[in-house]
């Protein structure tokens, strides 16, 4: 029995109060002097043996208490106790380029063949895992092993490795066990610096289920006035020829044909001018390779504008960064942000409801129309976003929403104030990354000084004042970053953060007006299927396509011996290990909930003893 | 009979009032004098009195008692006085035990309650010619004093249970035997004790002078705090006799006690009163009215 904090079980000393309280409790009985003492003799000697007992009793259920509190305490694990069985996880790859021909059926035959292997008392797990990992059985017997194997299919998600080594420790707790991964081992499935690191506990036995020989699969589709363009990926090692298909809410609108060589990816022109609404979707025939990836599906309604209003003083450069900024956004069309300006004087004419999000750069000439029109378009749902230049008036901002005094007036800065996110993985800075340090060199000069009742900080700055602070009213959201955007109070329109940092924040704050009309497997909002196809979602009940990750079409695969090597084994041998290990232990077995329990009882009993 | 005596009679026999007086001697007369004033106000009246002379009448004496056939003879008011025979010999034992010294939340210790009990007697008996005796005794007689009607006994009597002082272990059954033997004539003999020793001597005692021809009346004087245990809290109850020491909960052992003792009270009457022997338990926190009607309920069978 091994204890994670010994020093606890010092509490054990304790047990010291109730042996001098029972042995003071003795000495408190008086002599008192009395004539019928043969009369008390009777029947008292005997009781008095039963009150010695039960003050024993009482005596030893107080120090068991005592002692089972302070194990408790000290978090008591047994280091060998699970040596005696292994372990064995075997993780199955689900995604959907295991639905090749024969490819999934292969895997079973691999993964319960692992299973079978699994020698007597030897528990067994088993993982299924595409970007995400399920435990589909729980460390038990191989019979019940095999039963969940057996009604396990793959999906319509790409293969992510990374998390199968996290869950494998997870479900290892620090204890030695075997993981047999069973994938097809497409290369895809590691990212680019993906080095994922298991235990040196966990001995790791990679088995190839077989990549498809060949795999066609359409990788996005695009639109012209007069054409499709189809980008169509060959994972083969051979030129492949076909027919490219083109329908329109179920009827073929047009076939072409195509080449494409070996390990490439060419773009196929359709001859076909695509209407302005309906779905179409572009296939094309692999009986090698996996069949969600034949086609794509497109909505060809309109995506409705995501637009953001700019609320400027009017004179340059208010606003001009911004605009800027969110003019540099290229890729698809959703992601498109179409930027209007007004004045604060003008806004009350404005009709807010045909834009996502408001910019408030300026508060001057704001009246009171401007302001009930403000609050009313966030608590609709809109977003907000106030910059805290010196345009912008705190206590304007205030009454609008009938907020208390939250800001203060303004800061000078020291020269060194940067921007330092609270939390990296908020979305606005999720998108940074590593490179969130770039936020550090921007250097503000004045910010407005904020009291953060009622708000969430997000970002601050380095001489801790809160920077980007968020919160929400009715149901918009809005966010209040605490200097300017027009470089009057800082210089951050001149680094190159200022750009994404900027077109986060403004996504996350129209966040409720989603209008992407494309998703990939699994991303898809509520009401979307698991599986490829076009759904209907949303209280606008607007189409979406749904479609699978056109990497997962990249079904190169790698070999056994490199695809170990990705894996950086970690030595449990040394300390840091060694207590993680421990922590895993105790946390798995939890003998302290026994403990604790076993107090519960003990004080149950010293108090019926006591009322005895 | 208790009910009979007022607030104003009690007084006078209520045991923190009596404790407060000075000697033998007057917490006896005064006693009596209370029980006696109670008892003329009760249904009790001339109980076991007989004429004794008659006294010009005083200004508070009782108009009851004036004869009115003297009145018209004499044309003077004159009041009957009463008094016993003088034949009867009583003998007083006094238990002096250590156990008789205990005093727990009453006024006075058993022995006092006692000591006082039997002077009152005495000092009744005296105004009544009879000639009383007392022996002290624990385990054996420490203190006798023949029984005696002279002038100035009564003040020797009284002298000597003033000085009565607590002994040694209590074993009530061989004096009770010793003077059994000693006795020559049918006496009444009156035993004060708290008889809390072991119950078969002192009755085969008392069965043993009953058997000789005395009339006996046995008054088992116990304290308040004997009767009713009201210790609290774990203790050790150490025995004033024997030093033996049993430690119990009083909360735990209430019940039990008082079931020994009620068994013990139960014993000592009904093989007593089976014997034609008064037995009568006493509290010393209670007034001694009830202990002398005893008495004298006593004396009347002997009459």
């Amino acid at each position: 029995m091994n204890f994670l904090f010994p020093a606890f079980l010092l509490g054990g000393l304790a047990i010291a109060v109730p042996i001098v309280l029972h042995f003071l409790r003795r000495d408190v009985a008086p002599p008192v002097p009395f004539t019928a003492v043969r009369l008390l003799r009777k029947s008292p000697v005997a009781r008095s043996k039963r009150r010695r007992l039960r003050d024993l009793l009482l005596l030893a259920a107080r120090v068991a208490a005592l002692l089972l509190l302070a194990a408790a305490f000290a978090r008591p694990y047994v280091a060998g106790a699970a040596r005696g069985t292994t372990l064995r996880i075997v993780a199955i790859d689900r995604s959907y380029s295991m639905n090749a021909p024969g490819r999934f059926a292969h895997a079973l035959d691999l993964a319960g063949r692992a299973i079978d292997e699994a020698a007597a008392g030897e528990r067994v797990a088993v993982l299924a895992f595409d970007d995400h990992v399920d435990t589909i059985a729980a460390p038990g017997s191989a019979t019940s092993a095999r039963t969940t194997l057996a009604a396990t299919a793959p999906g319509f998600a790409a293969t992510r490795y990374s998390e199968v080594f996290t869950k494998a420790a997870e479900i290892a707790a620090g204890d030695e066990a075997r993981l047999i991964i069973v994938s097809d081992l497409q290369r895809s499935g590691w990212d680019a610096e993906d080095r994922s690191v298991l235990p040196a506990g966990i001995s790791l036995d990679v088995r190839d289920a077989g990549t498809a020989p060949s795999n066609l699969s359409v990788v996005s589709v695009a639109r012209t006035p007069d054409r499709v363009i189809a980008a169509v990926r060959n994972s083969g090692s051979t030129r492949r020829t076909g027919q490219i298909r083109v329908e329109h809410d179920g009827r073929i609108a047009q076939t072409s044909t195509y080449t494409i060589a070996p390990d490439s990816t060419a773009d196929v022109p359709i001859l076909y001018r695509p209407p302005s609404s309906g779905t179409m979707t572009v296939s094309i025939d692999d009986p090698d390779g996996p069949p969600a990836d034949n086609s794509r599906f497109v909505v060809l309604d309109a995506v409705p504008s995501n637009s953001v209003l700019l609320v400027t003083s009017g004179a340059n450069p208010s606003g001009y960064y911004l605009a800027r900024a969110l003019a540099a956004i290229g890729g698809p069309e959703a992601d498109q942000i179409d930027v209007g300006t007004s004045t604060a004087a003008a806004l009350a004419d404005d009709n807010l409801t045909k834009y996502s999000a408001v910019v408030l750069l300026s508060t001057r000439a704001l009246d009171r129309r401007g302001r009930e029109s403000i609050a009313g378009f966030v608590r609709a749902g809109g977003g907000l976003l106030i910059a805290g230049s010196p345009e912008v008036e705190a206590a304007v901002v205030a009454a609008v929403f009938n907020w208390g005094t939250s800001t203060t007036g303004t800061i000078e800065m020291p020269a060194a104030v940067a921007l330092s996110p609270t939390d990296p993985r908020h979305p606005v800075f999720r998108p940074f990354g590593s490179l969130s340090a770039n936020l550090g060199q921007v250097r503000f000069a004045r910010a407005w000084r904020v009291t953060p009742d009622g708000w969430d900080v997000v970002a601050r700055f380095t001489d801790g004042n809160p920077a980007l602070l968020e919160r929400r009213e009715g149901s918009g959201r809005i966010v209040l970053f605490a200097s300017d955007l027009d470089r009057q109070w800082n210089d951050f329109p001149l680094h190159p953060a200022f750009v994404p940092f900027v077109i986060e924040t403004i996504r996350y704050v129209s966040a409720p007006h989603d209008r992407a009309r494309d998703y990939i497997v699994g991303t898809a909002p509520a009401g979307a299927g698991s599986r490829p196809g076009v759904y209907r979602v949303g209280p606008d009940n607007r189409s979406i396509a749904v479609n699978v990750d056109p990497r997962e079409g990249v079904t190169t695969g790698m070999a056994r011996q490199e695809f170990a090597e990705r894996v950086e084994r970690v030595d449990t041998t040394n300390s840091s290990s060694g207590d993680a290990r421990a922590v895993h232990l105790e946390a798995r077995q939890s003998y302290w909930r026994y403990g604790l329990l076993l107090m519960l009882v003990a004080l149950v009993a010293e108090s019926f003893v006591g009322r005895a | 009979m208790a009910q009979a005596s007022t607030s104003r009679d009690l007084r006078f026999l209520d045991p923190a009032v009596i404790a407060r007086l000075g000697t033998m001697e007057l917490k006896a007369r005064t006693v009596v004098e209370g029980f006696l004033s109670g008892l003329h106000r009760s249904p009790f009246k001339g109980f076991s009195v007989e004429f004794a002379e008659y006294r010009q009448y005083l200004p508070g004496d009782d108009l009851s008692t004036l004869d009115w056939k003297v009145y018209a003879r004499t044309d003077r008011h004159y009041v009957k006085k009463f008094e016993e025979e003088t034949n009867l010999e009583c003998h007083l034992l006094v238990d002096v035990s250590a156990s008789m010294d205990y005093r727990g939340s009453a006024p006075m210790s058993k022995l006092e309650y006692g000591s006082v009990l039997a002077g009152s007697l005495a000092f009744l008996m005296n105004r009544q010619r009879d000639a009383t005796g007392l022996i002290a005794f624990d385990d054996r007689i420490a203190f006798r004093m023949p029984a005696s009607a002279r002038p100035g006994h009564l003040h020797a009597l009284l002298l000597a249970l003033e000085q009565l002082r607590p002994g040694e272990r209590s074993d009530v059954g061989r004096p009770l035997h010793q003077l059994a033997e000693a006795l020559v004539k049918r006496s009444l003999v009156v035993l004060i004790s708290d008889l809390l020793d072991d119950p078969e001597p002192a009755i085969k005692g008392l069965r043993h002078l009953k058997f000789r021809g005395s009339d006996v009346v046995v008054f088992q004087v116990l304290d308040p705090h004997e009767l009713t245990f009201p210790f609290r809290g774990p203790s050790r109850f150490r025995d004033v006799e024997s030093a033996d020491e049993v430690t119990a909960d009083p909360a735990s052992v209430r019940t039990a006690y008082l079931r020994e003792l009620a068994g013990l009270t139960l014993r000592y009457d009904r093989e007593l009163r089976g014997a034609g022997i008064d037995y009568v338990q006493l509290d010393t926190s209670q007034p001694l009215d009830f202990a002398l009607l005893s008495y004298l309920s006593a004396r009347a069978r002997r009459k």
